[in-house]
């Protein structure tokens, strides 16, 4: 192997002991995700795809396996390191959206940076002009509960992102809204992990919203059945890049940002120690 | 996280329940103004004690009493110079003087016509003042004099009698002056003659310097009324001539002999209250008999320290109440914030964060209802203290001070206000030590999926 991959997980199995009865979630997965992957895990309930989540993200322990970042083994980080591992390179988007009920929504997409110990005029700032991407800039000081499920959606969505973290994942991040609201949603993630390069990992029943992934991997009772690229998306991510390049030769910089890194280069940036 | 970010997240945190931090906040209000004005009568009761043991007399003076020794028949050593300096070299001990009354006759005072009949004491000179003799008139004797000097008490002119009159006595209550002036007056001493038949020799008279008198202390004791007060050395001096004039020979058994000093008198002050017991255990160990309030003053403290940690439990046990509250409060806190507590770890705070910011809030409650309590304690105590000039005051302190004067019944020290501050905080972080942890232990995955 001459390249490290960015997500590997190698031979991934979970065994839960209900009772006097194991049940079997994951058994023995195997996958790749390279940087700036926008990868669908597609399975029915029960099929383990929300294991094989939270095992990546370290909230469940494998029973056997390992998942590698950078070729880095986090399976046996202890609580702390995860946190931090966490604080650095992970945004979330929940299904139930999982805000602060009590906090404005500034201050809801302001927390995962007040984690890392970044002050609040500076927190603040980033915060307001992430919610203005997502497009809630008139509805930034309101509540989650004075807000549309669409718009504590994007509340959810701006605090994944606003720490620019390498890998975003999402658990049926549309389970909970209609069809239109769905969309948008899905658009605006796939757009914003698109713009910095960051993995995207979406997990999923629904085919429906399986087709903005690059990539669909379907589980069914813990096994990868079926590895597919999504055509179509390919090509116009393909199309996407070619008409940024026409568009704006001159604006380096946002094509450096838009083309993926190198893999020594995620490595290095790859920390686990993050600052409190 | 920063520490600010954890302060702010605590109030917010702590605002947002405000019913039930008030009352949980309120509990150790009580707890603490419990336990603070317990104490604080407890305070009170020992201040006035002092107050009156202070009228009593000198509670940082130890007087050594020396009678037993007297002779050489005993085993413990002659009281002399050197173990006055010995003691006087002990931690604590700030001045420390024999008190010796001079024989009977062997020294007379002179003041015009008039003779001085009372007693003549010969002291360290340099003593008197830091033992709290106090001047009326005049200044200390300095001990650097050449000539003789002499202290009077407060009545000591009034000692003086006419020899060859019909023996009329100075009343210094009365009102009248006494019979000399000795400022003005020329003052002598010299040595008495014991037998007129066994000397021929006249006694030489010397002038005599009188540098002030004393202020009159029925406390301090009779010779600060009456007695006349020489620096020791002179008087040792008058007692050499004394057997020269009458010719006693230096071997015989009443003879001065400087090497046979033995004071049966020695004042002790220590630097302060707390050291006298300590200083006065050594000088027992020595083989002297001693005298201090200490021994009235022990008992007494100890009385009141039981009575101290009856009232402080009685406090303590509303306090532990709170705590129990407190506790109560952060589980219940914990229960409704899982799903937050969740939310956090999976962000990516560590759980050092979370538990400090359980602690903080549990440990704001318990700082918070002190202050508020220590505050509500001083209006307490204000009150009690007006209403004690009346009837509660006679009922807790009568028994001890009669007199009105200082008698507070309930002391607030500021010693008391840090201890509740400190120790209502500490049961606000114990209390919320093991809500804390189980906030920590929540797992992530089950919290964000607890409603």
């Amino acid at each position: 192997m001459d390249k490290t991959p960015f997500i590997q997980i190698k031979d991934l199995r979970k065994v839960y002991k209900l009772g006097k009865e194991r049940v079997v979630a994951l058994d023995g997965i195997n996958l790749t995700i390279q940087r700036g992957e926008i990868c669908c895990i597609l399975g029915t309930s029960g099929s383990g795809k929300s294991t094989l989540l939270n095992m990546m993200a370290g909230l469940e322990r494998p029973t056997k396996g390992q998942v590698l970042y950078s070729g880095k083994d986090v399976t046996r980080f202890d609580e702390r390191r995860w946190a931090l591992f966490r604080q650095k390179n992970i945004g979330f988007v929940f299904q139930s959206y999982n805000l602060m009920t009590g906090l404005s929504g500034i201050e809801n997409v302001a927390m995962p940076l007040m984690f890392r110990g970044m002050d609040k005029d500076k927190r603040t700032r980033i915060a307001k002009e992430m919610l203005r991407e997502v497009g809630l800039g008139n509805r930034m000081k309101h509540k989650p509960t004075q807000m549309s499920g669409g718009q504590q959606q994007r509340v959810g969505i701006a605090r994944a992102f606003v720490t620019k973290p390498k890998i975003v994942f999402a658990d049926e991040p549309t389970g909970n809204l209609d069809s239109k609201t769905t969309m948008e949603v899905m658009e605006l993630m796939v757009n914003k992990s698109r713009e910095n390069n960051q993995t995207f990992i979406l997990v999923t029943h629904d085919n429906g919203i399986a087709r903005y992934a690059d990539r669909i991997v379907t589980i069914v009772d813990g096994r990868i059945v079926k590895d597919e690229a999504n055509e179509s998306i390919a090509r116009t991510r393909e199309q996407i890049a070619a008409d940024q390049k026409a568009q704006q030769p001159a604006d380096g910089k946002e094509v450096e940002e838009a083309a993926p890194l190198s893999e020594q280069a995620v490595a290095a940036n790859m920390s686990t120690e993050g600052a409190e | 996280m920063k520490i600010f970010d954890q302060i702010a997240m605590c109030l917010q945190n702590l605002s947002r329940r405000k019913v039930r931090t008030a009352l949980t906040t309120m509990g150790v209000v009580i707890g603490t103004c419990a336990i603070v004005v317990m104490i604080s009568l407890g305070v009170g009761l020992q201040r006035s004690q002092e107050a009156m043991l202070a009228q009593m007399g000198d509670l940082t003076k130890i007087e050594i009493y020396n009678y037993a020794g007297a002779g050489g028949q005993s085993e413990i050593p002659n009281l002399d110079d050197s173990v006055v300096q010995q003691i006087a070299a002990y931690d604590h001990v700030e001045v420390i003087t024999p008190l010796v009354q001079a024989d009977w006759g062997k020294i007379t005072i002179q003041c015009g016509d008039y003779l001085y009949q009372d007693s003549i004491y010969g002291v360290y000179p340099e003593a008197l003042e830091k033992l709290g003799y106090l001047l009326k008139e005049g200044k200390y004797p300095s001990g650097k004099e050449k000539d003789y000097t002499i202290l009077f008490g407060e009545y000591g002119p009034y000692s003086f009698y006419d020899p060859n009159g019909n023996g009329e006595w100075y009343d210094p209550n009365s009102g009248d002056d006494p019979p000399v002036d000795v400022f003005r007056d020329e003052v002598t001493v010299s040595v008495g003659i014991a037998d007129a038949e066994t000397t021929e020799q006249e006694a030489p008279v010397h002038e005599a310097q009188v540098t002030g008198l004393l202020m009159g202390d029925w406390n301090k004791g009779y010779e600060t009324f009456y007695g006349a007060f020489l620096p020791i050395d002179q008087l040792y001096e008058l007692y050499e001539e004394y057997d020269e004039v009458n010719n006693i020979s230096s071997s015989s058994s009443t003879a001065f002999n400087p090497r046979k000093i033995n004071y049966n008198r020695v004042s002790v002050k220590v630097s302060d209250m707390k050291y006298v017991d300590e200083v006065e255990t050594k000088i027992q160990e020595l083989g002297y008999e001693t005298y201090s309030m200490e021994s009235v003053r022990k008992p007494m403290q100890e009385q009141t320290n039981k009575m101290m940690l009856i009232l402080g439990s009685l406090g303590g046990i509303s306090l532990l109440v709170a705590a129990m509250g407190i506790t109560n409060t952060m589980i219940m806190s914990i229960y409704e914030r899982t799903r937050e507590i969740g939310i956090m770890k999976v962000l990516g705070c560590v759980v050092g964060d979370i538990r400090t910011v359980f602690l903080l809030e549990a440990g704001l409650i318990g700082l918070g209802g002190g202050a508020i309590g220590v505050l509500l304690s001083y209006a307490i105590s204000f009150v009690l203290n007006m209403l004690g000039s009346g009837g509660l005051g006679s009922l807790l302190g009568g028994m001890y001070y009669g007199g009105g004067d200082a008698t507070r019944i309930s002391v607030i020290p500021i010693w008391l206000v840090g201890l509740a501050l400190v120790f209502s905080t500490l049961i606000g972080l114990i209390s919320g030590f093991s809500p804390a942890n189980r906030a920590v232990k929540i797992s992530a995955l089950e919290a964000i999926k607890h409603e």
